[in-house]
């Protein structure tokens, strides 16, 4: 039976569907869980791209104190598994289940490119089907991507160029349990040669490794 | 002898104009929060210093920034206040 | 205050009409509602033969799928507020394509304005990006002709399984109307008719400003969706000019019946609107559906849910009249034809010269991806050819088929000749879509104009152009939208049709960015005959495996040189030559072979090669 993914959707959530689809090319069965929802259950979290509330706030501030977020807290300090990218990244921020903040990128306007990133930790459920040290490329599309460093956060994912200031190119982190990670790239657009580069395949099969390995939390 | 004088500008959509982001965030500050919040318009403030020779000319410096670059007057409204 | 077809009004209701429906009619009379001077010209164009289910803006590009797409202009209200008027035209368009049953797929601009105007591309990318509906393309024209005019041209691509295809129309009596979205208030009360005015008339200091609410119009859409899906919606119809009032009589009248319409069971924004103000406000993001009365309820819980205002506005009926009640009170009552057919101006005799010897007047150049890299184009995952080179080229998952999309226009030919501006600016669009390996299915058409009433004689040139262009390459016009009046002080913009063109694609027969040599092929001059080999010379290289490009202005090429990099190659290319209208394209191929056989009668030149950075 393949793993199952929980894709948590708020209002305004835009990549559910992309992740979706990227989970079960995969090779997991995911399901949609709404803001009233709870993850309970999962072998994988994850929050997806979007402007959840519209950023109207501050990017993620509301979907952060929604009741699935509560839910998500409680899966995480149990050491579940979560993936946050782009907005999903900022909401985990929001809820200070990682460290830092994320704000304006310094050109002061959204960004929608591919990047080339390093990956700078495998040891860890998410990237442990790259090479330390291997340089890979993931679109990024974002306006509030700046990493703004507080403490040591155990950096996973660092832009090879500087695209939108972030301290020291940080691009993705780990929680302190490595169960946590969030990054501002979208791997979930990286399945398909088709569509460019599929870097962003190994991820999701990284996950898998991970879980099929009996590494089962929740 | 010019002297530096500190001013905030707070900008405003205009009474007329829809603020989407302010009635999202109190749609959810009274649904969610249950809090008897009855308006929320979000707007910008801006923290800046000129050099002037008198507080008179840094404020008519600061209103010409605003009515030139920093508030677009179809709309929004702006205040100007030392500190 | 003034109306143009007051004593028309006048005759056709048979009496006096009251405040109200003079204040209704000046919207729906407009030309951006009843299309008064441009409709008797639509007709003469070619329509489409493979529609679905008699819906002109549906085709097939598979045994499962359609496409819908529609073009928009909203010119004179991103004229007032550059930010707002673009974000406002976005939202308008999707909308369009949505009330058809289509999920929005991809959306495209044509931009023109006097100098790089960020209040717009600003407006753009916030609201394209955040309802997670790609940018995948579109056209910056930057030019002193568009100084006081700019021209926001919005287009729109959504696909929908060919068998839930959603009519607008009524369908029997007793079908009620729901409303939902965002609140109603003042918002661009009147936006319509002063689409249909000088910029410097009044109405342009008295109109009230639309605000765009992307995460609103991102409920709506997934809301809308939810609906369809249940098999709720029986026919819909967005809100956007004209407000509650066209978008429910356009419902009745198109299935032969009538309406009504309880304006106090509209949610407010503003409580103190007077009842013609709510009867006509364009508000944005707000949608009109029929439904059963059984359905209604399920069809509002689902609204909330999206935590969307929804009420049940009113219902169909069997008599022909459209009636607006307010408070157990009738505030408008009258036959529904006279709101739906407005009267119509003639068709201007027209008769095409001789291609002139067209000037070169210069856009200014602009690199393109500093626009685009703005947009998210890629959110969705069904971005195959991004922006840059062309035409963008989007799959269906699921399907061994997708679709090219482009937006294009010669405002700086349609200046010299409103005509031949027209024509090239057509066919150019199709060299465009043959050179990504697809066939060309259908355009929707943008008509950017001046002054009608003062020049006919110019609109109906570009009209003419349009047909003829249409009928030389087997392409039908599937929808458009008129903006015409961009004047400033009595002073035109060029004459620019937009063409938005949509063309089939097999995913498998792609040619993606390679190494190569580049060669130019084709003529410097540009004609009908040329154009016609020009197409096969592209149909056979591209099934040869050579990558084609294929711009109308081959003096700067920077910006192809940032896309191949974006790849992993770099260009390498002579300065090429070309005069303002011509027939040629760009070549890149790693296969002599393909070269030698292109006809020897035809110009080939090598000017560089693609190599791997």
């Amino acid at each position: 039976m393949n793993p199952k993914a929980a894709v948590v959707v708020y209002p305004g959530t835009n990549c559910d569907r992309d992740t979706y689809y990227a989970l079960e090319l995969a090779g997991f069965t995911p399901e949609y869980v709404d803001w009233h929802g709870d993850v309970k259950g999962y072998d994988l979290v994850v929050l997806p791209g979007g402007f959840s509330y519209g950023d109207y706030l501050r990017a993620g501030a509301v979907a952060a104190r929604e009741p699935v977020s509560k839910s998500v807290r409680v899966y995480a300090e149990r050491g579940g598994l979560v993936l946050g990218i782009c907005n999903g990244f900022q909401v985990l921020m929001e809820m200070g289940l990682l460290p830092g903040g994320l704000l304006e990128n310094t050109s002061g306007t959204f960004i929608c490119k591919w990047v080339d990133l390093e990956i700078t930790d495998t040891d860890n459920p998410f990237l442990s089907r790259f090479k330390q040290g291997g340089k890979i490329k993931l679109p990024i599309a974002h306006a509030f991507g700046r990493y703004v460093k507080v403490g040591d956060p155990n950096v996973a994912l660092r832009y090879v160029e500087d695209v939108n200031g972030s301290d020291e190119k940080i691009a993705g982190i780990l929680s302190e349990g490595k169960n946590i990670f969030g990054l501002m790239p979208h791997p979930e657009r990286a399945m398909e040669k088709l569509l460019g580069w599929d870097y962003g395949k190994n991820v999701f099969l990284s996950i898998l490794d991970w879980i099929r390995g009996g590494n089962r939390v929740v | 002898m010019p002297q530096t004088y500190h001013f905030m500008i707070d900008i405003q959509y205009k009474g007329n104009v829809r603020d989407p982001r302010g009635e999202t965030i109190r749609k959810v500050l009274v649904g969610e929060y249950n809090l008897p919040v009855t308006s929320l318009r979000i707007g910008k403030s801006v923290n800046i210093e000129v050099e002037a020779d008198s507080p008179e000319e840094a404020e008519a410096i600061v209103r010409k920034a605003c009515e030139e670059l920093l508030v677009n007057p179809v709309v929004e409204q702006y205040e100007v206040r030392m500190i | 205050m003034s109306f143009k077809y007051y004593d028309e009004l006048k005759k056709r209701l048979g009496r006096e009409p009251t405040p109200v429906e003079i204040e209704a009619f000046t919207v729906m009379w407009s030309e951006h509602c009843g299309y008064s001077h441009t409709k008797k010209y639509i007709k003469m164009l070619p329509k489409a033969e493979n529609a679905i289910q008699g819906n002109a803006g549906v085709l097939p590009i598979d045994d499962k799928w359609a496409v819908v797409f529609k073009i928009e202009s909203h010119n004179h209200p991103s004229a007032v507020e550059p930010y707002n008027g673009a974000a406002t035209g976005v939202g308008g368009i999707i909308r369009d394509i949505l009330a058809m049953g289509a999920r929005p797929h991809a959306s495209l601009d044509s931009l023109h304005m006097g100098d790089v105007t960020e209040g717009i591309i600003r407006g753009i990318s916030d609201y394209g990006n955040s309802i997670g509906v790609p940018t995948v393309g579109g056209e910056l024209r930057i030019s002193e002709f568009y100084k006081h005019n700019p021209l926001v041209n919005a287009m729109a691509v959504g696909i929908v399984e060919r068998d839930k295809v959603i009519p607008s129309k009524a369908s029997y009596t007793g079908q009620v109307i729901v409303l939902f979205g965002g609140a109603t208030g003042r918002d661009g009360i009147h936006g319509a008719s002063f689409a249909s005015e000088d910029l410097e008339g009044e109405k342009a200091t008295k109109l009230s400003i639309q605000v765009g609410d992307p995460f609103m119009e991102k409920q709506l859409i997934e809301a809308f969706l939810k609906m369809k899906e249940e098999g709720l919606i029986e026919g819909a119809q967005d809100l956007g000019a004209g407000g509650v009032l066209s978008a429910t009589s356009e419902l009745a009248s198109a299935g032969w019946l009538g309406a009504v319409v309880y304006l106090d069971r509209v949610p407010l924004r503003e409580s103190d609107m007077e009842p013609w103000e709510i009867l006509i406000s364009e508000s944005q993001e707000r949608m009109a559906v029929l439904t059963s009365p059984e359905k209604a309820e399920r069809i509002m819980e689902i609204a909330r849910y999206y935590l969307l205002e929804t009420a049940v506005l009113g219902e169909i009926i069997q008599e022909p009249v459209y009636r607006a009640v307010y408070k157990d009170e009738v505030i408008m009552e009258v036959p529904i034809s006279v709101i739906t057919n407005p009267p119509l101006e003639d068709v201007y005799p027209y008769t095409p010269g001789e291609i002139p010897e067209f000037k070169h007047i210069p856009f200014e150049k602009v690199e393109p991806s500093n626009v685009y890299f703005q947009y998210d184009y890629m959110v969705g995952t069904d971005t195959v050819l991004p922006p840059g080179f062309g035409p963008a080229i989007m799959r269906i998952k699921g399907s061994e088929y997708g679709y090219s999309v482009v937006t294009h226009s010669r405002g700086d030919l349609g200046y010299q000749d409103a005509y031949w501006g027209t024509y090239i600016a057509t066919l150019e669009a199709v060299r465009k879509t043959l050179a990504v390996g697809a066939e060309p299915l259908g355009i929707t058409d943008c008509i950017n104009y001046g002054d009608p009433d003062e020049n006919p004689e110019g609109l109906s040139a570009m009209m003419h152009g349009l047909k003829d262009a249409c009928e030389f390459a087997g392409v039908p016009v599937v929808s458009g939208n008129a903006s015409l009046y961009n004047t400033t002080g009595g002073k035109p913009i060029p004459p620019t049709m937009v063409i938005g063109l949509v063309g089939k694609v097999k995913l498998a027969e792609i040619v993606k960015p390679h190494e190569g040599d580049v060669y130019v092929i084709g003529w410097d001059r540009f004609s009908s005959a040329y154009e016609r080999v020009i197409w096969n010379v592209i149909r056979k290289l591209h099934s040869c495996g050579c990558f084609i490009m294929a711009p109308s202005h081959m003096e700067s090429l920077q910006g192809y040189q940032r896309t191949f990099s974006e790849y992993g190659y770099t260009l390498h290319i002579d300065k090429i030559s070309a005069a303002p209208a011509h027939s040629k394209i760009i070549v890149v191929c790693n296969d002599n072979r393909c070269i030698e056989n292109v006809d020897s009668k035809i110009p080939v030149v090598k000017v560089g090669v693609v190599e791997k950075a």
